[in-house]
């Protein structure tokens, strides 16, 4: 479509022509949708010596608000993978190996602990639940890892365990909220959305922030946790499903056939190339692209969520599961999107909320189940990504909300007939992998039973912190101005961890 | 020697007196709040000011900032700009010392107006808008344009195109402005009668603004508006995000908006309908306002924190609503740009504060809406509390069925001894088990009213005074319920406030089993006239409506004197560590508290709409501006404070706040229509390279206004121009058509079931909004999903949008009726497209245009006549006659519907 490229040259052209830097950046600024980049490019604007690609870079932002924009400074990852669990797998099974907790298996939990805390469901004085699963070290870490995760005890070595995570938020609700937003409550942009805003993203034929979900059902705080609160909605995660159309509304309407499709986003475009010159709008000229855009995605998305092209080995190693909603399918697709140049893949799996109130959420029966579930996946996603060199420059965020209870739960002070444990908010486990993290390292520690940090505690905030630097960002500095002042996906807190950065 | 001295003592005079009248000259004052507090804010706010106060100093208020500073002198002195150390440090060669720290120094014209302005005694000002509106003068500007009159609106924009050398656009076509003024006033194309007599020239321009107001669909174009500032949405929020019923407080919106109901009465209503003297069921369904906070119902949750969560949410909403004010940020620390303490906070939250709502499962209190046999019911249980009772009587039984309060809610239950709170919501006593309510005042009641369920039989209970030792108070028997029942039991009368010790025995329950699940206790007492023939019928009859399940709205309702809850600080904004405690005020910069105003919300409603309250009547014109021109005159919609962006037309806002305060009576009807007949708005909206040069964001109106359409519009439009829209108003939301499995939300058994009927295609201000997982075509396009207060929605444009006119089945549909209609206005297609496209854009199409969908059609139907069988598919019926034509005319109005011009307000 040669017009349109005409047009757009001579749209930048004029603007260059007929504007000094300064007008032509706020220029830029108001057209991107009310002052919805301000920050970013009065940060730009501080440095005289903008190259004047990045100025042409930044009017493409325009037509097209989901351009790549270069980080403030040099990233070590250039797309996020975040692996949620959502309900929050119990560390005590998994990563965090705490021989005392066997010895006290039963035994009343001291009331020193309990003191001054709330929990969701326990009530009274709980007794102690000694680790279900047997464990063992691993790799040239010497990582300790459970029997419940054969597949992933083999790639510890490319992960940095956190193991003194801690949160302040003890219902899934409030605390996804305030793991993918910085708050716990609605109405703030996600990570991912942060990320898409702040570095656009590389294949415009894609979403620049796709979310997949498995395990049945979204996660409780719903669709706020990939939002993008008040960020244009243009940044906020994009659900793709791998039932109906992979996209919302991407499908052709029965009868429309590809064809006349493209017939159609012409005569469109034509009439709208006409609006343009008799009204000279820009925002006309930026909906000429969305229609193009919106055409080539039509054909890519449905390309990209397919992995029946796959070879069989990959198929094997991932240990997918065609035609499902499975977390499988979607560690699959997160590495494809990946490699097709999308930012941040969110994936979310259900069904980890294991308080034992019935077989699937018993920790020694069910939560066993789920672990089958993302074990060979998680180490495939590692290992594929690894194969093709994408390792180094792809971040993979792997955790829960919060960590479970070195305690039984005892519901509203029941005895209950499965082995469970309840929302944990002191310490927990999370690992990282990939670009500019230390692999093969762990850093906090919790006391013998499990229950509090003793060294190392990382807040949510931090881990936000750590992620943004990884991404090219100061987390302090990376702001957007609402409601009357600048809010930080970090707020006033959070420190870079240091420690598992390589 | 004299004679020699003259010149000497006359040069000396001359000089004392050039000195004298340079002294004395008036050098141009410094306007602090226009020149100084900007540059403050820019560049040394930050770390001095709020938050921080780096080396003790802060240029927040007046009082800090000539205070001493670490260095045990101040940084300002007045009258010495060269003692300053404010001046001193803005020149330091040194960068450890210049100010401001490690960033760029201050301009030299920056630190020349400092200098001037402490040389000027460093006088503090009021920010602009903290200053009461007052008429500006209007400047002498009688014309528009040749020949065209300039109305007073018109005169201070153009003074402003003036001062920056533009020049203002010829008038907007006739059909482009009635397309305009139709979708801005009613969110609607006109009707095609008032499409035909207006460009007949049968009615005149202010027969049509007067004709659109008037319509019932202005109410409910301007209330997506409101709703957004209102949060409205028809789901809980949080985790289980289950449907609430909140409708009838839209319908209230749009009533009161089609009423034009003044502006103040209009706060009033809906921030204190429940405390106005012998409010309406009206008035109550307005205070619905402040009950659409999110309320959470996750299990696990405690109540307490969502309630406090709650209220500090009605505070953030109601500043920023009312006041442009970002009252969030004080809810920490001070304010760190605008003059608000963080005491100052609270003291607003204890306004809200004592509000009888508590984050329950049920979000009582709720207004009863009975039906109207009920409602005659109570009209004669009125009428017996009236002839044998207290006349104030009356009312406590009226207003206990209308919403059923004063209740206690069983999450006050403590010290649980073999019993739970199910689900951290209802009381659950086990066999043998107890629990205390304390501090509980039963106004010295015989009965107690218990509202719950139980699934077995023959549970013993008894209350008792203090502890298990104390006094009986009640004993009875629980059996079996069929759902939930309010009951009344007879209770000992006891005075004053009183510990309640709560047991039950239930031999044959299992040990860890519920017997019952308790939601509330109440203590009314038996209706008076007991001795009277027909009591025991009429105190069966006020149960009997108790345990009517009417309609319900979540309202707000005021604790009566012994429920009532203290205010404190939260230190560092932690709900749990707390700190002195307040009383209700308003924050002392802004307009005096008149102390014949109750210091309640009642009280808060009277300040915001008091005529000296300089914020209410500037913030609610600047957002009915931003409407209209897309642009507020502050652009920072949600902010009118120190930090927000300068007016571009400040005389003009202050114009307009007048007129709608003084002569409007707060009539938004009479605002919008002075705004919409002025000559600035009904420009052309074509942008020439030089008007997008000198002003690409239209911030001076050069032009008239060229905005994409809202996602209601957008929806609206399309299937008013089809015919297909349903124009029937009011109701329970609406479910239209939505992809499947768009809705799965956790613990939460709803599921979207596509509306039938009409219902289909009603106005989108009828969809129903789940928090959770919002309408996705109307996401796509911006709008919100109303968890907290929106000012102002983001304008995108994405392919996602894209994605959906060009495929969402409602877009199809609407394509289908515009192909039938153009089937039937012409034999020839290229007459036929014309003939639609006139009725879409209310303009002639210009030939490129006709050209380049003429052959779409072309192609479309050559696609047919090849595969006749993809035809039956689009027009979705097996009608055989004409299906080729059809089916490419529904292609060619699927590319109308997604035209830019058709998308956007001319």
């Amino acid at each position: 479509m040669l017009g349109l490229e005409r047009l757009l040259k001579e749209l930048q052209h004029r603007q260059l022509e007929e504007q000094t830097r300064r007008h032509f950046l706020l220029e830029c600024v108001s057209k991107m949708g009310g002052l919805a980049l301000a920050p970013l490019l009065f940060s730009c604007e501080s440095n005289p010596k903008i190259p004047a690609t990045q100025q042409v870079a930044l009017s493409q932002r325009t037509l097209n608000p989901l351009s790549p924009q270069p980080p403030p400074h040099l990233p070590k990852a250039k797309s996020i993978i975040y692996l949620h669990m959502a309900g929050s797998p119990s560390q005590l099974e998994l990563f965090d190996f705490k021989p005392e907790l066997v010895k006290y298996d039963g035994k009343a939990c001291p009331e020193s602990l309990l003191e001054g805390r709330k929990f969701a469901f326990i009530r009274g004085v709980p007794n102690l639940l000694g680790p279900q699963s047997s464990f063992r070290q691993h790799g040239e870490s010497g990582a300790w890892v459970s029997d419940y995760l054969p597949h992933f005890s083999k790639v510890v070595d490319e992960v940095a365990f956190l193991k003194a995570v801690h949160t302040d938020q003890f219902n899934h609700g409030p605390a996804q909220l305030f793991m993918h937003t910085g708050s716990p409550r609605l109405g703030r942009p996600s990570l991912g959305s942060w990320v898409t805003y702040g570095l656009g993203t590389e294949n415009q034929n894609l979403p620049g922030f796709v979310v997949l979900t498995s395990g049945g059902k979204t996660p409780d705080a719903g669709k706020s946790v990939w939002g993008s609160g008040f960020l244009p909605s243009v940044y906020q995660g994009v659900q793709c499903r791998s039932k109906g159309d992979p996209v919302l509304y991407l499908q052709d309407p029965k009868g429309i056939s590809r064809d006349l499709k493209q017939n159609i986003i012409s005569a469109i475009n034509d009439v709208n190339k006409l609006e343009y010159e008799q009204y000279g709008d820009p925002e006309t000229l930026a909906r000429i692209n969305q229609y193009e855009m919106a055409y080539r995605m039509q054909i890519e998305v449905p390309e990209v969520m397919n992995i029946n092209d796959e070879p069989a080995y990959i198929h094997e190693l991932y240990g997918t599961k065609p035609g499902e909603e499975a977390f499988a399918n979607n560690c699959l697709l997160a590495r494809k999107l990946v490699e097709k140049g999308v930012r941040f893949v969110q994936l979310f799996d259900w069904g980890w909320d294991s308080h034992g109130t019935d077989h699937s959420t018993a920790i020694d029966l069910g939560f066993r189940n789920k672990c089958n579930e993302i074990d060979r996946p998680i180490a495939a996603l590692l290992m594929d990504l690894k194969q093709r060199g994408m390792l180094e420059d792809t971040l993979v965020v792997w955790g829960g909300e919060f960590g479970r209870t070195p305690m039984q739960e005892n519901r509203e002070g029941k005895t209950m007939g499965y082995k469970g444990r309840d929302h944990h908010v002191e310490a927990f486990t999370m690992w990282m992998a990939g670009g500019g993290i230390k692999n093969g390292s762990s850093f906090g520690e919790t006391d013998e039973l499990g229950f509090g940090a003793v060294s190392g505690k990382v807040s949510v905030h931090d881990i936000h912190a750590t992620i943004l630097q990884l991404m090219g960002f100061n987390h302090e500095q990376f702001t957007y101005d609402f409601q009357g002042r600048p809010f930080r996906l970090t707020d006033v807190e959070g420190h870079i961890i240091q420690e598992i950065l390589a | 020697m004299f004679p020699k001295g003259l010149p000497v003592f006359i040069t000396l005079a001359f000089l004392f007196l050039v000195g004298l009248i340079i002294w004395l000259w008036p050098e141009d004052r410094v306007n602090f709040s226009t020149e100084v507090k900007p540059i403050l804010n820019k560049h040394c706010i930050s770390c001095h000011g709020g938050v921080k106060k780096n080396g003790g100093f802060s240029v927040l208020f007046e009082e800090e900032a000539l205070a001493p500073t670490e260095s045990g002198i101040p940084a300002i002195i007045p009258g010495s700009p060269n003692q300053s150390n404010l001046i001193k440090r803005l020149h330091e060669t040194d960068p450890e010392l210049r100010m401001p720290y490690q960033k760029p120094p201050l301009s030299e014209q920056e630190i020349e107006i400092l200098r001037k302005w402490i040389k000027q005694g460093a006088k503090w000002g009021d920010h602009w808008a903290y200053e009461k509106v007052a008429k500006p003068e209007v400047p002498n500007r009688p014309q528009w344009k040749e020949g065209i009159k300039a109305s007073t609106l018109d005169a201070f924009v153009l003074e402003k195109l003036e001062e920056n050398g533009l020049q203002s656009s010829a008038p907007e076509s006739k059909g482009r402005l009635l397309r305009r003024l139709s979708l801005d006033i009613t969110g609607l194309p006109p009707s095609e009668g008032l499409a035909k007599e207006w460009k007949t020239g049968q009615v005149d321009l202010d027969q049509v603004v007067d004709t659109l107001l008037s319509d019932k669909a202005f109410g409910e174009k301007w209330a997506s508006w409101w709703l957004d500032l209102a949060r409205y949405a028809d789901t809980k929020g949080y985790e289980r995000d289950v449907s609430r019923t909140m409708w009838p407080y839209r319908d209230w919106v749009i009533d009161a908006l089609n009423a034009d109901m003044p502006f103040d009465q209009f706060t009033i209503e809906q921030l204190a309908g429940d405390l106005l003297p012998q409010p309406s069921d009206t008035q109550l369904k307005a205070t619905a306002f402040h009950r659409n906070t999110m309320n959470n119902d996750e299990g696990g949750t405690q109540d307490e924190e969502f309630r406090v969560a709650a209220v500090l949410d009605r505070v953030n909403t109601t500043f920023e609503v009312w006041q442009s004010t970002t009252m969030a940020c004080v809810q920490c620390h001070s304010h760190p740009y605008d003059p608000i303490r963080h005491e100052e906070y609270f003291q607003a939250a204890a306004f809200f504060n004592n509000s009888r709502d508590e984050d329950t499962h049920d979000e009582e209190p709720k207004l009863r809406m009975y039906e109207a046999t009920d409602l005659a019911e109570i009209e004669t249980i009125k009428n017996w509390v009236k002839d044998f009772g207290k006349k104030e009587d009356v009312r406590f039984y009226g207003d206990f069925l209308r919403f059923q309060e004063p209740k206690y809610h069983a999450h006050l239950c403590e010290d649980f001894d073999k019993a739970e709170l199910i689900d951290t919501k209802w009381l659950g006593l086990w066999p043998g088990g107890s629990t205390y309510l304390r501090n509980v005042y039963t106004g010295s009641s015989d009965l107690l009213l218990l509202n719950y369920w139980a699934d077995v039989d023959g549970t013993k209970m008894s209350i008792r005074e203090d502890g298990p030792d104390g006094r009986v108070l009640s004993q009875f028997v629980i059996n079996k319920t069929n759902g939930r029942v309010t009951r009344a039991i007879p209770f000992l009368p006891v005075d004053g406030k009183v510990d309640l010790f709560i047991s039950a025995e239930n031999p044959r329950a299992k040990a860890q089993q519920n017997t019952s699940a308790i939601v509330w206790f109440a203590f009314v007492p038996s209706l008076p006239g007991k001795d009277k023939p027909g009591h025991a019928g009429m105190q069966e009859k006020f149960i009997s409506l108790l345990n009517q399940k009417p309609l319900s709205l979540p309202i707000m309702g005021e604790n009566p004197s012994f429920m009532q809850r203290e205010t404190r600080v939260f230190e560092r904004g932690n709900w749990l560590l707390l700190g002195e405690k307040v009383e209700p005020k308003t924050p002392a910069a802004l307009n005096p508290w008149q102390e014949k105003w109750p210091r309640n919300r009642l009280g808060l409603a009277y300040w915001l709409t008091d005529k000296e309250n300089p914020l209410t009547a500037r913030t609610v014109v600047n957002r009915v501006w931003q409407q209209l021109f897309g642009r507020g005159l502050v652009n920072t919609l949600e902010d009118m404070g120190t930090q927000s962006d300068t007016p571009s037309h400040q005389e003009l806002l202050d114009y307009l706040a007048w007129q709608l305060m003084y002569e409007y009576d707060w009539s938004l009807k009479k605002l919008i229509r002075e705004i919409v007949l002025s000559n600035t708005y009904r420009q052309s909206s074509q942008i020439t390279p030089a008007i997008l040069a000198a002003d690409p964001e239209n911030r001076w109106y050069a032009r008239g206004p060229r905005i994409r359409l809202s996602a209601e519009q957008i929806r609206d439009q399309a299937l008013a121009s089809t015919g297909l829209l349903s124009r029937k108003m009011y109701g329970p939301p609406v479910m239209p058509e939505q992809p499947e499995g768009v809705w799965q939300t956790v613990y939460n058994g709803e599921s979207w079931t596509t509306s039938e009927g009409e219902d289909r295609y009603r106005r989108a201000v009828y969809t129903l909004l789940k928090r959770t997982s919002p309408y996705p075509s109307f996401i796509s396009f911006d709008a919100g999903s109303r968890e907290v207060c929106l000012s102002k929605r983001i304008v995108t444009n994405t392919p996602l949008q894209a994605l959906v006119t060009l495929n969402d089945p409602v877009y199809i549909d609407a394509a289908r009726e515009i192909a039938k209609k153009m089937h039937t206005l012409s034999e020839k297609p290229q007459e036929a497209i014309a003939s639609m496209y006139g009725s879409m854009m209310l303009e002639e199409i210009p030939p490129a245009k006709l050209q380049a969908l003429t052959k779409l059609y072309e192609q479309a139907l050559e696609n047919y006549r090849q595969k006749p069988e993809m035809a039956i598919e689009l027009i979705s019926q097996s009608e055989q006659k004409n299906k080729n034509t059809l089916a490419a005319y529904v292609v060619v109005a699927n590319a109308l519907l997604n035209l830019d011009e058709f998308l956007t307000k001319p």
